[in-house]
């Protein structure tokens, strides 16, 4: 997996004239993200630091796609780093990338933020909470935003019900019981789609299981 | 009726469970080596979805991250990973165990990983809870850290108690469940650190569970104070 591509965009070294210059360090020497984490387990802030610089443009992305509110997204992310700081321990490489710890950490963290805040509202407000989204148009949205060419492409090969079931719940904040709601199918048929659409995915992007 | 957790693991990987499936799907996953492998996958899948935008943070906000940082202390390691752990350990549950059986006088049985053939059949009585279409989950946190949660099943009249990210121990020194009857604590099992778990019957009339520090093999009678009492969810 690509780590940092995001993050480098624009400065590809192989294509940069640049890459003659003998002094330029290879990318190779900069520490990856999960030698950074596992030295933020240690305790090393410095290791913290630079991986905050690499990482937190993503998790704050994220946090945005998911919350929306600018403020609470930055609330969130913080919150994310803080996360990121105390458990780092509970890192394992073994079982997957740093960037995808991390990202996983501040996906759960924004969907949490988003429920909690949409109870608190819907106590307020008296208020039942009911679909009222149309769902070709949230589905479009999402699509239409991404900006990853690659996980674009393979969203595109998933099946219209696969893709939408993916990214209400992941991009909505969804139960897969409201997804099923939104999209007037029966929950179980939701979690089945879900789960061929990620093996789909999966296969689709590479990732090694 | 009872819920396939095998279909739990996709919507777990996008964040779409609500919390009772989530707590409930977790204690599965630490039982199942194949999920784990497969979920992380399925992780390293939909975490690709989340980093097709970034956003430039605010200056300001580095600073208050690292700030914080500095002032909050660290999880410490646990000494022994979590699938491992439970075979590491299994000469010590097997006399914490017979302890606890013997304490227990038939008040509740306590089900421990004894061997580890039995490594199985307790793993089957906890799924059975746990997929039970009557299962209910409430969870405490404890205080000096870690949550003690407690799934129960009245048509199975069992429960599952786990707790989990509890503080590290000192060698001889166990963490002892207690089924709560009316202010009275009954011995309802040994558990680990991190993640421990113990299966428990009998559990009609049980309102709470609660855990306590007891030297290693276990005590009679808590010998401290709880570090967090759960109700069991009617």
């Amino acid at each position: 997996m690509p780590r940092g591509r995001i993050g480098r965009k624009g400065r590809d070294v192989s294509e940069s004239p640049l890459r003659a210059v003998p002094t330029m360090a290879p990318p190779e020497a900069a520490p990856d993200a999960a030698e950074l984490l596992q030295r933020t387990a240690r305790g090393d802030e410095a290791a913290f630091a630079a991986l905050y610089d690499e990482l937190a443009g993503s998790v704050l992305g994220l946090a945005r796609r998911v919350i929306r509110d600018p403020a609470r997204a930055e609330e969130v992310a913080q919150e994310v780093f803080l996360q990121v700081w105390q458990t780092a321990v509970r890192f394992d490489p073994a079982r997957g990338s740093a960037k995808s710890w991390i990202l996983t950490l501040a996906h759960r963290r924004a969907v949490d933020a988003v429920r909690h805040d949409q109870a608190a509202t819907n106590r307020d407000m008296a208020y039942d909470w009911s679909p009222g989204v149309d769902h070709d148009e949230v589905s479009e949205t999402v699509t239409v935003r991404l900006e990853h060419e690659q996980v674009r492409r393979c969203l595109s090969s998933l099946t219209d019900l696969q893709r939408e079931a993916i990214t209400l719940a992941y991009y909505q904040g969804y139960t897969y019981a409201e997804v099923a709601t939104v999209l007037d199918a029966n929950p179980a048929t939701v979690k089945t789609r879900m789960r061929d659409g990620l093996i789909r995915l999966r296969d689709c992007l590479g990732v090694e299981a | 009726m009872t819920i396939d957790l095998h279909s739990l693991m996709a919507p777990y990987a996008l964040d779409a469970l609500d919390a009772d499936e989530r707590a409930t799907y977790e204690v599965h996953l630490e039982q199942c080596d194949d999920c784990r492998s497969e979920l992380a996958g399925f992780l390293e899948t939909s975490s690709r979805l989340g980093e097709l935008e970034e956003v430039a943070p605010p200056p300001a906000m580095r600073a208050e991250v690292l700030a914080a940082a500095r002032r909050t202390a660290q999880q410490r390691p646990v000494t022994v990973l979590a699938p491992r752990r439970l075979r590491h350990r299994v000469p010590q549950l097997v006399a914490a165990a017979a302890v606890a059986l013997a304490l227990a006088g038939g008040t509740a049985t306590v089900v421990e990983h004894q061997r580890a053939s039995d490594l199985q059949a307790s793993g089957d009585k906890m799924t059975s809870v746990l997929t039970a279409s009557d299962v209910r989950t409430s969870s405490e946190k404890a205080t000096e850290g870690g949550t003690l949660r407690v799934m129960s099943s009245k048509s199975h009249d069992a429960a599952v108690v786990v707790g989990s990210a509890l503080p590290q121990l000192d060698d001889d020194q166990v963490y002892q469940v207690w089924a709560m009857h009316d202010g009275t604590p009954r011995p309802a099992g040994l558990i680990g650190a991190k993640p421990g778990m113990v299966y428990v019957s009998k559990v009609a009339g049980a309102d709470a569970f609660a855990v306590t520090v007891e030297p290693k093999g276990g005590s009679e009678r808590p010998t401290t104070d709880p570090l967090a009492v759960t109700p069991v969810t009617a």
